[in-house]
């Protein structure tokens, strides 16, 4: 496992703006599963990102981080496409917090934004990234690699630490 | 393998307006997980991704097979799961170009023309799709019911008597019953590669005796891989004025192409479809709807399409079945039909009409208005009608005519002359093509002609 590195100001502000983030998990037959995530918070030291998620939707990749522990999350911001796919060993499930259930309204309103570029009705938006009362969860972990993956040739070079979005 | 859901089901999922998540699993047992811009609809058991770069994704399908896509409706917020296995990749044909000109909507979608480039279609077998829970919206309906307007419009083309009303007739049904606008109907030459506009709905002119070569834009694709194109946003290398002449100046066919007639159609197409319409001989004609509007024509549309194009081209080729038998009966009454003279030319003055052999072109006072075998079959007609006295040709007389020994006429004689019937009166001539009975007609003439034969080469 690479040694912790914190993360750069920048891509932790980057990976906290309210952006569109899936996560990916798989066992170890290696069979995956994917579910959209409802936004990202990173620890005071830089070394830790959170990822917030509806457990009734999450249900199968859970289970693999529960058996397992390895992440991979993709952060793309849906306007300007810019995208960065971080991963970790060490994933754990956590409590969302009462912070965490606050920031999910903040969180619609910003999504909606971004897609309303492309048409996408609010509605639609807003029920894409909503959640169920009590139906909050939390993934934590420690990024041990980081990738660009903002399309183009560029797409999955690895960001050498301490790690820049492309 | 018994599912609760097929590809059928989610179709609507793979329009790439929402984004998908593809998970899949390297050979260090780490996962990665990517954004896919595209999904394509193979079949009930089968989906296609692009292939752009090589990249991590592709790194692991190669070691390990199975992916995981998480899907969601952009109408309703379904979300699925599809848990799917590569199969392999097709670098060429119809799944690698319905795929590239869908992924040149959504590039142009996403402001992204130019950076994506699909190096393959990987086709992969859909082993399992789970829906996952989540706030839904309620479905809506986006335009009319599909089967009914399917059920009414072939019920219409079953009762046309002519190829002229089977070609209006089908034009009508999509605008009434689809509530499609802007349409063009193209009948194809594979000989020369090409395709002739004989029909259109929704623009200021009909365009009658436009061409595009096989190969050309979402119409000429359609055409040279006999499959269904459909974009669902604007993409400017797929705008058919461009493609045409790219297309063509690439091949060296500017000089065999038709480039003088205009196409009509939209400047900017925000959604595209071009369907081919097939007979048992193969490749019959290829019918286009346009419009406006982003994402206006979904797979359910197209599929509809799709059948009334079958029902459409199986009545184009009875109907000229139909014809070849009426010639017959004709030959065995053996009733030659130059009996009725040609009116009297009307008085004033003449309008000077040019032929030019080379290529059959024809220039009415100063103006260009045809070539190829339609302009020949004008120049036979305007000389038979002035120097003879002609007053009625039959389909059959003119199909034998020595002087039109066109290697392409065959089959097509009848669409010809609607297609020159329609060119006439887009271009408001003083002439007209009038049908006098089955298989008969005559040149009608408002003005009086002097014919004047030119040079090669002076054009």
């Amino acid at each position: 496992m690479s040694d912790v590195v914190p993360l750069a100001p920048d891509l932790a502000a980057y990976l906290t703006s309210r952006i569109s983030v899936q996560v990916g998990a798989c066992d170890d037959d290696g069979f995956t599963s994917v579910v959209r995530a409802l936004g990202a918070r990173v620890s005071g030291d830089q070394c830790r990102v959170t990822i917030l998620m509806g457990r009734s939707q999450a249900e199968p990749v859970l289970a693999m981080l529960r058996a397992n522990g390895k992440i991979a999350v993709v952060f793309s911001h849906p306007v300007s496409h810019r995208t960065v796919q971080l991963k970790g060993r060490d994933a754990a499930l956590e409590a969302a917090t009462p912070a965490d259930e606050a920031t999910l309204g903040p969180y619609a309103v910003a999504m909606a934004g971004h897609l309303a570029a492309y048409d996408v009705p609010e509605a639609v938006a807003r029920a894409l990234v909503s959640c169920a009362p009590g139906d909050l969860i939390a993934v934590s972990f420690t990024p041990s690699e980081a990738y660009g993956q903002t399309p183009g040739p560029g797409a999955g070079q690895r960001l050498t630490p301490p790690a820049n979005p492309s | 393998m018994s599912r609760l859901f097929t590809v059928d089901d989610v179709r609507n999922c793979l329009e790439g307006i929402i984004p998908a998540g593809l998970a899949t699993c390297g050979a260090d047992g780490m996962p990665n997980i990517t954004y896919v811009s595209q999904l394509i609809y193979v079949d009930p058991d089968h989906v296609a991704l692009s292939f752009q770069f090589f990249n991590k994704t592709r790194e692991n399908i190669l070691v390990n097979p199975h992916a995981t896509v998480l899907m969601v409706d952009h109408l309703t917020v379904e979300r699925f799961r599809m848990r799917l296995r590569y199969l392999r990749t097709e670098t060429s044909g119809p799944l690698f170009e319905r795929m590239k000109a869908k992924l040149a909507g959504i590039a142009a979608h996403d402001g992204m023309t130019g950076v994506f480039r699909l190096l393959g279609a990987d086709v992969y077998r859909v082993l399992d799709i789970e829906p996952v829970p989540g706030r839904q919206l309620p479905p809506v309906a986006l335009g009319p019911a599909l089967l009914p307007a399917l059920r009414r419009s072939t019920d219409a083309l079953s009762a046309c008597r002519s190829l002229e009303t089977l070609f209006d007739t089908l034009a009508a049904c999509l605008d009434r019953h689809f509530g499609i606008e802007h349409q063009m109907l193209f009948l194809a030459d594979a000989e020369a590669g090409k395709l002739v506009l004989v029909g259109s709905q929704g623009y200021p002119v009909v365009g009658a005796g436009a061409e595009i070569p096989f190969g050309a834009g979402v119409i000429g694709i359609a055409a040279r891989e006999g499959v269904p194109i459909r974009i669902m946003f604007a993409a400017a290398e797929y705008a058919y004025s461009r493609a045409i002449r790219d297309k063509a100046s690439a091949d060296g066919l500017m000089d065999h192409l038709e480039t003088a007639i205009p196409l009509p159609g939209l400047a900017e197409p925000a959604s595209q479809m071009a369907i081919p319409v097939f007979g048992c001989t193969g490749l019959l004609a290829v019918l286009y709807v346009e419009s406006g509007q982003d994402c206006r024509f979904g797979y359910d549309l197209e599929d509809a399409l799709v059948a009334l194009a079958a029902q459409f081209g199986l009545a184009l080729q009875a109907h000229r079945a139909h014809a070849a038998a009426e010639e017959e009966e004709e030959a065995r009454a053996s009733q030659p039909p130059n009996g009725t003279p040609a009116a009297t030319a009307p008085a004033g003055p003449p309008l000077r009409v040019r032929h030019y052999p080379r290529d059959h072109s024809i220039f009415l006072g100063d103006d260009y208005l045809i070539k190829g075998v339609a302009g020949a079959i004008l120049w036979l007609l305007l000389q038979d009608t002035t120097r003879a006295g002609r007053g009625e040709f039959s389909n059959r007389a003119l199909r034998l005519d020595p002087r039109l020994h066109l290697p392409d006429l065959g089959d097509n004689l009848e669409a010809r002359l609607i297609l020159l019937q329609r060119r006439l009166v887009d271009r408001a001539a003083p002439l007209a093509i009038e049908k006098t009975g089955r298989g008969r007609f005559r040149l009608r003439l408002d003005r009086s002609v002097e014919l004047r034969e030119e040079a090669d080469g002076s054009a």
